[in-house]
């Protein structure tokens, strides 16, 4: 960007010097009397330092404004006392009050800054890319994966446990999936992060970007077999892979009558909308 | 069984009275082949407008009960000790409601089972000879049910103790200076942090199972040449001198569905507004059932049991107790992120 801006000045300075020489004339005239008054004065003028310019610093992530309910609030399907999960939530607000937990998805590039008594300095820094969000609740986990030299780490952090000083969105976005476990099949390109990166500005209003890439594989044998249905994965070139007939073969296991079960239908859009509320109000506290 | 015993009712009748009795018990005989349900609901001959009238009423009853009757201090309370170096106090009435994570101020993570202690009140007193002549008891309920579907008997009890009728009722064996006036309602706060108590459930029921679930057995290789035989008990004792498979053979059977203790969990927290307790690891039974919980018996851990609320916690003697009660050394989520050396 700033290099850019450097290019566009260095192609502007002769046109401005064409378009504006009556100015530029003025301003000499200017100058030279104003030399000359003070001259005549008794005391040097008095200097008086330049305005301060007012950097804005892009690369600082605002605080997003978008109406967003981490999916740890949600509680799960079963039968117990929504009166746990209403306890639990108040741990949790109390939590988020001290650490800053910002909103980010499976596919964003996160840093998180872990207290470790191993390490030195005794914090640990990992950058990686989230590849899975799980728990609920207090227990909420994500995982975050990089390669280091060339070796793949993976790092699975609890979001609420009192080690985790500092979370922090290198990249918001998302992916295709909402599981990126297939990236430990992928080639290495894909879950490679730089660990000194910048952050990457993000509008803090609008829809969180959508990033489209498919990625390749290494040869199969996969730890999963990852053109069956029920991982249902977008983010695979899965044509390089495998064979038309093959992929028609994997559509042996489908299942396409679940989609129309009733009793696995959970529509959380109402108790979502509750308990984002709640938290609105408990957080402004 | 029941056939059996109407049987013999009829071979007596007939022996020994007359005809006529012999006839009517006949009748009962061909009854209790046949399952005869004479069980109906409470409002099967009442108005719309009467059941509803029922309903609301015995909510009212309920809040007067329960919530507008928390001072039994106040009214005739009965004489109280001090406490001893091994006195036992009375237990609770808690629902399970499910697990959670807690941290540690040294950032350690242990799992907790968070249990909630709902309408726990004193039921009845029993004194050692009424007992069993070794120690006093108390009974016990939690959690409050409808009335509507409890029979007399079962009510009259409820009753004289001046409290709704509960879904669980025990027991608790007490030392003779821990007694307690029945109608107390009893909180979370009975239990303090850090101290450790007993669990008492019934465990998840498994149905029947083989002796590898069962009993842990190894069971036999999945391949190598074995025919029919990979799940099975194999051998089931020697023979020959014995000539018989001794009684309490471990065998296949109903798994679970039995009481099951767990001794020595630890208190981390208690929540004095909601009667929660924060009770380490796991305990048995499934989410929402109800279990007794009691100071434990282990002798390694009655140390920690140093000047407990005696005979249990009153509201009106330490009313100004904080929401959140916390071990010493665990995590509170209100303070800043920690810093390990």
């Amino acid at each position: 960007m700033a290099a850019c801006r450097r290019g566009l000045d260095t192609f502007l300075f002769p046109v401005r010097l064409l378009r504006t020489p009556n100015f530029q004339n003025e301003r000499f005239l200017s100058t030279s009397l104003y030399r000359l008054a003070s001259g005549n004065g008794s005391e040097p003028p008095k200097f008086t330092p330049p305005p301060k310019p007012v950097v804005i610093d892009k690369t600082q992530t605002s605080a997003s404004l978008r109406k967003f309910l981490s999916p740890e609030f949600i509680p799960p399907r079963q039968r117990s006392d929504p009166f746990k999960f209403l306890i639990e939530r108040k741990d949790m607000i109390r939590r988020r009050k001290v650490l800053n937990i910002p909103e980010f998805y499976v596919g964003s590039i996160l840093a998180v800054t872990m207290a470790d008594p191993n390490a030195s300095g005794k914090t640990n820094r990992f950058v990686g890319i989230c590849i899975q969000r799980g728990g609920k609740g207090l227990g909420a986990t994500f995982i975050l994966r990089n390669i280091i030299e060339n070796q793949g780490v993976e790092i699975c952090y609890e979001l609420y446990s009192p080690r985790i000083q500092k979370i922090e969105v290198l990249k918001l976005e998302k992916r295709l999936d909402d599981n990126l476990t297939y990236l430990r099949d992928a080639l290495p390109e894909y879950s490679t992060v730089d660990p000194d990166m910048k952050p990457v500005p993000f509008s803090p209003t609008g829809e969180v970007p959508v990033n489209t890439i498919k990625v390749k594989m290494r040869p199969k044998p996969w730890s999963k077999r990852w053109e069956r249905p029920k991982f249902n994965i977008q983010g695979i070139r899965i044509d390089l892979y495998l064979s038309p007939e093959k992929m028609e073969h994997a559509q042996k296991w489908a299942q396409p009558w679940l989609e129309y079960d009733m009793l696995k239908e959970y529509d959380t859009t109402k108790l979502e909308e509750e308990i984002h509320s709640e938290v609105q109000k408990e957080m402004s506290k | 069984m029941a056939a059996l015993s109407c049987r013999f009712i009829l071979q007596r009748g007939t022996r020994l009275f007359s005809l006529r009795t012999a006839a009517e018990s006949h009748a009962h005989f061909v009854g209790c082949n046949r399952t005869l349900n004479t069980t109906t609901w409470f409002d099967e001959h009442l108005t719309e407008d009467n059941q509803e009238y029922m309903r609301k009423s015995m909510a009212e009853e309920y809040r007067k009960q329960t919530a507008e009757k928390l001072s039994p201090l106040k009214d005739e309370p009965w004489p109280r000790h001090e406490w001893t170096q091994g006195s036992r106090r009375v237990g609770l009435v808690a629902v399970k409601l499910g697990m959670a994570p807690i941290w540690t101020k040294t950032g350690e993570r242990h799992v907790v089972t968070m249990l909630q202690v709902q309408d726990c009140h004193v039921i009845k007193y029993l004194s050692k000879e009424e007992y069993d002549g070794h120690t006093a008891a108390l009974i016990v309920g939690g959690k409050n049910v409808s009335p509507f579907h409890r029979s007399e008997n079962e009510m009259e009890i409820f009753r004289n103790a001046g409290v709704p009728p509960k879904q669980k009722v025990t027991t608790f064996k007490i030392s003779d200076n821990a007694l307690i006036k029945p109608g107390t309602p009893l909180y979370a706060a009975h239990f303090r942090p850090g101290q450790y108590v007993d669990v008492t459930a019934k465990s998840i029921g498994k149905g029947f199972q083989g002796v590898m679930k069962r009993w842990g057995f190894k069971g036999q290789p999945a391949s190598h040449g074995q025919t029919k035989t990979h799940r099975r008990p194999g051998a089931s004792g020697p023979g020959g001198d014995p000539a018989k498979v001794f009684k309490g053979k471990k065998m296949p059977g109903r798994m679970g569905n039995i009481y099951v203790t767990t001794y020595g969990l630890k208190i981390w927290r208690v929540n004095t507004k909601h009667n929660v307790l924060y009770v380490n690891g796991s305990v048995p039974g499934h989410r929402n059932c109800l279990l007794k919980v009691r100071d434990t018996i282990l002798p390694t851990r009655s140390s920690t049991l140093l000047s407990p609320p005696f005979p249990t916690y009153f509201t009106e003697e330490e009313g100004d107790l904080d929401e959140d009660l916390y071990d010493d050394n665990l995590f509170f989520h209100t303070e800043p992120s920690l810093t390990l050396t």
